[in-house]
């Protein structure tokens, strides 16, 4: 059985239908893309997985038990993170900050624990504290040496960096990107690319929306394509990239007799 | 260097500020200039204490004197009619305050922003009104008279000197807990769910539960405020706690600036002294007190000691991490 089941999803905003009937899956150790042109839904899909916006209809499973009804947190919880669409970092906290909170929910210091400080707790607070390190030394120098700067003194490439960092430490079984090479020029996207690779070898599954097309040919095991809120494609890269429903999605129907 | 001296000297500014603190009374000598300190102490305390809300988690109270006049009302029972002795009375109303904070926050909580911010004064302005009509528990409008003395391990604290000490050590054990809570995965997710709560969750963090937490801590240390009172000054009516002192209490946040330990104790010293320092002035002083809040606005509208974060780590208790950069291609300890 595939690692998140997505069954005859369909997602009502009173009366428009973002979503409708979607299915598809992402098993372990995958590359998923999800294409489609603006407006398609892709977003909404994600929401949907995360517990932000419950589906109106439909199943969501994840290794076997049911995503839908539960909280984002209990989402993350088990091993689902995320990046999003309009990079939402916490900006006045540090770099270092940001992404131990990506691994706090692992962590079990509370109130008590916290004013007591047990051993465990500042060993917890040390592992959690090289575990960040470790994941933002993926990015080589560029992170590194901002450790204790606040979030929002950084560049828009390194704040995405950040993110992914952020969804990345606690060791998430499937990761949710959205759009993650916005706004990054050719070098940086090369950069991302190579780490989404680099993540899915280490094991973990990824379902990335993404607009630049040479980007999703590279980088998909498969390809499913949305367009206004139904799924009207899935397949390799080879396949989708001749498949004439998609052409037509994205450039618009010719009409008869013009070619 | 040896590692005590290290520790003397990393920690010699706030050995040098304890040393102050400790050496205050004889240096103030007059007991009205140490009644000063010690209201700045009780607002310390209660304005650390709204900075839990306000500056940590994000969430705008602006009732906050209910908690503060929970805590007093408590204490003062506590001990006239339970017979409680003052160290257990005093932590007991910490305890009530934060049963109520609870109770406030549980289902306020589906409220966000501006919704939140008026039940909390609605809670303030209904405290207000139960402490004034409820005769019979609490002597209406007349307040409670004749609360007895603080005694600790046998000694009766009566002197100003005393109550300094007593405050002094309050505020202290204030500034300790926080400054351990706040420093570590507690702390951080206050701050991720005032930054982005929407990340917050998806980053695995129950907002919900942090809420209830930070609304239980802040009434508990507001409710040690209100007891240090009521047996400070023998006297409470429901006036000392009206929506009037919540917002004392928001104006002294808002100038020290929030979201740190030292901006919210820099704004109570300074707005207990103004008031105290224009008293020539007479009743033009609030006219001072007003202007001082205005320019601050228009000039620095994050406070004070707004928007940063001051470390107020002892190196003794709390060793600071090592902290590691990056070049080449290693990890190379601090130079």
């Amino acid at each position: 059985m595939a690692l998140l089941e997505i069954e005859h999803v369909t997602k009502d905003f009173g009366g428009l239908e973002a979503l409708h009937d979607v299915s598809m899956s992402v098993d372990r150790g995958e590359i998923v893309s999800l294409i489609g042109p603006n407006g398609a839904g892709k977003t909404t899909l994600f929401n949907c997985i995360t517990g932000t916006m419950p589906p109106s209809a439909g199943r969501i499973t994840f290794e076997g038990r049911s995503l839908v009804d539960l909280a984002p947190y209990e989402i993350a919880a088990r091993g689902v993170k995320r990046t999003f669409q309009h990079i939402r970092l916490f900006d006045q906290m540090t770099v270092l900050e940001n992404v131990m909170v990506g691994n706090d929910h692992q962590g079990r210091t509370g109130i008590f624990s916290a004013l007591l400080r047990p051993p465990w707790v500042s060993r917890e607070e040390r592992t959690n504290r090289r575990k960040s390190i470790e994941v933002l030394s993926l990015f080589g120098e560029r992170l590194l040496p901002r450790l204790d700067q606040q979030a929002r003194m950084l560049s828009y490439a390194n704040r995405r960096r950040v993110e992914i960092a952020r969804a990345l430490v606690s060791g998430p079984k499937l990761l949710l990107f959205d759009e993650p090479t916005a706004g990054m020029n050719p070098h940086e996207t090369q950069g991302i690319v190579d780490l989404i690779r680099l993540i899915r070898d280490r094991g973990h599954a990824i379902l990335v929306i993404e607009h630049k097309m040479k980007v999703v040919m590279t980088v998909s095991d498969r390809i499913v394509v949305l367009d206004h809120g139904e799924k009207i494609a899935e397949g390799p890269p080879q396949a989708i990239a001749r498949n004439q429903e998609v052409i037509n999605a994205y450039m618009g129907k010719r009409r008869a007799g013009i070619d | 260097m040896p590692r005590a001296l290290r520790s003397i000297l990393a920690n010699l500014p706030y050995i040098g500020l304890l040393a102050l603190a400790l050496a205050l009374p004889s240096l103030l000598g007059n007991a009205y200039y140490i009644q000063v300190a010690i209201f700045i102490g009780i607002y310390i305390i209660l304005v650390l204490s709204l900075n839990l809300l306000n500056g940590y988690i994000g969430l705008l109270s602006i009732g906050h004197a209910a908690f503060y006049g929970i805590g007093a009302y408590a204490s003062a029972k506590l001990m006239m009619e339970a017979g409680l002795p003052f160290i257990l009375a005093m932590p007991a109303a910490g305890l009530i305050s934060a049963a109520f904070g609870y109770l406030i926050a549980k289902p306020t909580l589906k409220l966000s922003g501006i919704y939140l911010t008026l039940a909390t004064l609605g809670f303030n302005m209904i405290l207000f009104l139960v402490l004034q009509s409820w005769m019979s528990f609490t002597n209406g409008p007349l307040g409670i008279m004749g609360i007895p003395q603080p005694s600790l391990f046998g000694r009766e604290i009566s002197s100003r000197p005393q109550y300094y000490y007593l405050i002094l050590a309050l505020v202290l054990l204030t500034l300790f807990s926080m400054q351990r809570l706040l420093n570590c995965r507690f702390g951080r997710a206050l701050l991720a769910i005032r930054e982005d709560q929407l990340a917050a969750e998806a980053m695995g963090i129950h907002a919900a539960r942090y809420k209830i937490q930070a609304f239980v801590l802040a009434a508990f240390y507001a409710g040690i405020a209100g007891s240090f009172y009521a047996h400070f000054v023998k006297f409470i009516s429901p006036d000392s706690f009206y929506i009037y002192e919540s917002f004392i209490l928001l104006a002294m946040l808002a100038l020290g600036g929030q979201g740190n330990l030292v901006g919210p104790m820099v704004g109570a010293a300074v707005l207990v002294l103004i008031p105290e320092l224009f008293r020539f002035l007479q009743e033009y002083r609030m006219i001072v007190y007003g202007s001082v809040l205005i320019v601050m606005m228009l000039v620095r509208r994050q406070g004070l000691l707004g928007g940063k974060n001051y470390s107020l780590r002892l190196t003794w208790f709390d060793p600071p991490a090592e902290k590691k950069y990056y070049r080449g291609d290693k990890f190379l300890p601090e130079e």
